[in-house]
């Protein structure tokens, strides 16, 4: 082996060292040639929590990017994703900051927005959602905690008392201790009435102990079903008369519905107005028997003499009677 | 007293040597050849052992953490641990502790024989410092090739606890999720952390070696307790330095 050969082997050693510790570099510092991967987005939150630099973009679940740079910009703190190219983000898609476990991953979750909303273009900003971390909930149920401490606090002073006044217990207590003989004679009176009501005595005790109140509800309750059932009958025969009515059945049912009688109808009430009018007018022997006062006299000027004659007839015997009636009406 | 006497006196002429080593620099590339050699003695025979040993060392810190972390569900954070234990302490310091074991040993070999056998003097007789052409070269080679050492053994450790993690059946861990776990909390700043030990590391080692070697008086029977005694300095520096080191990157 030549001091030649080493010294080759020595130089590739030594590049082989450099170029791995370049390659770890990129590598681990989420180099260049990752970063040139993908399209930026910005994600703008009041607070980015434990997030950093390389964690995980994810969306639905699935991994689509990474966490490319965290930032303060102005009143709030901005994280710039850098996302798959073959992923589109619904322009109306949330992202959130999610926590992977407790040991403090966080990683941002983005949802799946709605199908058909234009996907935001590189370099846009995605909408962002604050979501409750362990500190928060935490320090609310501290604060719980606190709230439920006083009104405890609140409830025993009103029982036990504060400041020497006596509580609750002890107000009741003497309550009861100064008034017990009223309450004892209101207790008896009270067991006075409920005696009375179990005899069945006054219009109450009669109410819950008479039987024959009941007996009455209940036959009334029976007459009002007999006539809910009448008049549903009723009802029922009305109803198919209306049914007959409306499909033209029957006298009815063709007045109504039947266009020809109603036609007839109307020729009928023509002709009716015609013949009042001619008998108004005095046209024809009904209208002239109507108008006309000379067929009266007449009938009355034959009435007479037919009196008359009847008076000769009874004169001058039957036999003539043929020629006075003849002779008498001509 | 005299034990105390002795540290002093070792300090100071390993400080004097430094010094005049670093008078000669300017004389480095003129000794090209010396320096690949040393390059090659350092560097290059070394990988082997190193690769061997921090592939098995990557391999147990993942079956160890595996076996640990598993019982509470925490065993996708494997490749985390295995990275920052290998980036920051383990890759240096078993790299450091191979030179000092492999290079170091020879080194003080190398020397305190010729230093035994007169060749030293020799050199000095014939003007020409042993700093230049022993110690020189020497600490030049163990600076390059200490980072290329420590970035292999810092690579194969993690492959070889992704191989374990992965292959172990009550670890079974995906090696995706395995380098994912990785990269997500090893930053180069630990690996860089972890070459400037090695740097530090290497040069005390040599340092330490030659110096002893170099100040070896007697026969025979001192060379051999040169190595030992330039081996065991060596241990023992390295892992206080190690400490500080640690502290200082931080």
């Amino acid at each position: 082996m030549t001091t030649k050969e080493n010294t080759a082997r020595v130089g590739l050693f030594f590049l082989l060292g450099v170029a791995l510790i370049w390659v770890t570099s990129e590598t681990l510092s989420d180099g260049k040639a990752i970063k040139s991967r993908g399209y930026p987005l910005v994600a703008g939150f009041d607070n980015l929590k434990e997030l950093k630099q390389g964690d995980d973009v994810r969306m639905a679940g699935v991994k689509i990017g990474s966490v490319q740079e965290t930032r303060l910009a102005g009143r709030r703190a901005e994280a710039v994703l850098r996302i798959d190219p073959v992923v589109q983000i619904a322009g109306d898609a949330t992202a959130t900051i999610g926590s992977a476990g407790l040991l403090g991953t966080n990683y941002i979750a983005i949802d799946l927005g709605s199908a058909g909303v234009a996907p935001l273009a590189a370099g846009a900003e995605i909408r962002t959602a604050t979501s409750a971390d362990l500190n928060t909930i935490m320090t609310q149920l501290g604060e719980l905690g606190g709230k439920l401490d006083g009104a405890l606090g609140s409830i025993g002073e009103v029982l036990k008392g504060k400041d020497g006044q006596p509580g609750m217990f002890q107000r009741l207590d003497a309550l009861l201790a100064e008034n017990s003989s009223k309450v004892d004679a209101t207790l008896t009176n009270l067991q006075q009435v409920t005696d009375k009501l179990n005899r069945g005595e006054g219009t109450l005790g009669k109410l819950i102990n008479d039987p024959r109140l009941h007996d009455e509800l209940l036959a009334a309750a029976g007459d009002l079903k007999a006539a809910t059932a009448e008049a549903r009958t009723i009802m029922t025969s009305a109803q198919a008369i209306v049914d007959r009515v409306k499909t033209g059945q029957g006298s009815l049912g063709t007045l109504i519905y039947d266009d020809k009688a109603g036609q007839d109808l109307k020729a009928i009430a023509a002709n009716l107005k015609d013949v009042s009018d001619k008998l108004a007018k005095g046209e024809g022997t009904l209208g002239k028997l109507i108008n006309d006062d000379s067929l009266f006299r007449e009938a009355q000027g034959t009435l007479r003499k037919a009196d008359r004659a009847l008076d000769g007839m009874g004169d001058s015997g039957p036999i003539t009677a043929v020629g006075v009636v003849a002779g008498a009406l001509f | 007293m005299k034990q105390l006497i002795a540290i002093l006196e070792g300090i100071g002429s390993t400080v004097r040597m430094l010094v005049r080593a670093a008078g000669f620099v300017p004389t480095l590339p003129r000794q090209l050849p010396r320096f690949m050699d040393q390059c090659y003695q350092i560097g290059y025979t070394t990988l082997p052992i190193v690769s061997v040993l921090s592939f098995f060392i990557g391999s147990v810190l993942a079956l160890q953490a595996g076996y640990s972390m598993e019982s509470f569900g925490a065993k996708e954070f494997i490749g985390s641990l295995v990275g920052l234990s290998m980036a920051r302490e383990l890759g240096p310091m078993m790299v450091a502790i191979l030179l000092a074991g492999r290079v170091g040993s020879a080194i003080a070999a190398e020397l305190a024989s010729m230093k035994v056998y007169q060749e030293v003097d020799a050199l000095v007789t014939m003007n020409i410092p042993p700093e230049r052409i022993l110690v020189l070269p020497r600490l030049a080679a163990v600076l390059v090739m200490m980072p290329v050492l420590t970035i292999i053994a810092n690579l194969v450790g993690w492959f070889g606890g992704a191989i374990v993690a992965h292959s172990v059946e009550f670890i079974a861990l995906d090696p995706e999720k395995y380098f994912e776990t990785l990269r997500r909390f090893t930053k180069f700043d630990d690996v860089a952390s972890g070459l400037v030990k090695a740097e530090v590391f290497g040069f005390v080692v040599v340092t330490i070696c030659c110096s002893i070697g170099l100040n070896t008086r007697g026969g025979p029977r001192e060379i051999g307790a040169a190595v030992t005694k330039a081996v065991v300095v060596s241990l023992i520096l390295i892992l206080v330095l190690d400490y500080f080191l640690t502290k200082a990157l931080m």
